[in-house]
């Protein structure tokens, strides 16, 4: 009898899920950054704004990636849908708190989809997901260091005009 | 998986079979003949992953539990697939349990095709 699942399609449909899952996730951090880049400009942190604008940019390339991958190994990628936005934020920090906690949900969310490649052997799709551990580094780097020049430049005075200056200027250029 | 029946000219493998169906699988044609609430009906990859959804979607705990006056019928209806089922509860739980067997057997036979004749030893 033909392995006719497997003639069809590499990933299990365990992973299939998983996968789809993360683009949906993908998808709801470019809509959030989206809406952090809205909130920035509404409020005059024009360097943040841009900042944000381009994580929303960035998130949107993820989605896509892990789009094509599923679509690639002949899986059925699902295009998200996406809701409950929040539109509104107490405070200039509190935008770059959630923007981290955000990033760290992804992370974690990336190293599960691992932990079940790993037990069923998908070295394919581990091999595949590499690429975006490599991105988190960069991108939980981003978002701390956003967050703690908070704690070095202070919010009083004109501190939070200091703090959106520098967002701009945070790069992450590890050779490791 | 030994059992091999001849419908028509064409050749089937029994994949898994309850007292209520059958599921067998086609070779040549690469897809599934489903045995089941008094009809023969062929299912391709695609379709045979969107019927094992629409299935598990079904909350039978919830119909179990609705008090209301609707009858308990399920209607399974697949985008681009020939078939519908008009299901009644107790034979959507034996389609489950139909097709979650099917799965099974299909992974089975995965696993046998690599130890056998795909990884080397
Ligand atoms: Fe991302
Ligand atoms: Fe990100």
């Amino acid at each position: 009898m033909k392995d006719i699942m497997r003639i069809k399609c590499l990933l299990s449909s365990d992973v299939e899920t998983l996968l789809n899952q993360q683009i949906k996730k993908e998808a709801l951090s470019s809509s959030i950054y989206l809406s952090m880049a809205s909130w920035c400009n509404r409020n005059g942190y024009d360097f943040s704004s841009d900042y944000f604008f381009k994580q929303a940019e960035e998130e949107r390339h993820h989605q896509l990636k892990f789009y094509k991958y599923v679509l690639d190994m002949g899986g059925n990628a699902i295009s998200p849908e996406v809701t409950d936005i929040k539109l509104e934020y107490n405070s200039f920090r509190e935008v770059f708190e959630e923007a981290l906690d955000q990033e760290i949900s992804v992370t974690q969310s990336i190293k599960n989809i691992a932990a079940r490649c790993h037990k069923e052997q998908d070295y394919v799709t581990l091999e595949f997901l590499n690429w975006f551990f490599k991105e988190q580094r960069e991108e939980e780097y981003k978002a701390r260091r956003a967050l703690e020049l908070f704690e070095v430049i202070g919010e009083e005075g004109t501190g939070r005009w200091q703090i959106d200056k520098h967002v701009g200027q945070i790069k992450y250029d590890s050779e490791a | 998986m030994q059992k091999t029946a001849v419908f028509s000219q064409v050749n089937f493998v029994e994949v898994f079979s309850t007292k209520q169906g059958a599921v067998f699988q086609s070779d040549s044609e690469y897809c599934w003949y489903i045995d089941f609430a008094g009809k023969l009906a062929r299912f391709d990859y695609r379709n045979l992953l969107k019927l094992r959804q629409a299935i598990n979607n079904i909350d039978i705990e919830q119909i179990l539990l609705n008090s209301g006056k609707t009858a308990d019928v399920e209607i399974i209806f697949i985008c681009a697939c020939d078939h519908c089922y008009v299901l009644s509860l107790l034979e959507v739980i034996a389609m489950k349990e139909l097709l979650s067997g099917t799965f099974v057997m299909l992974e089975l036979n995965h696993i046998i095709q690599d130890r056998l004749f795909r990884i080397v030893a």
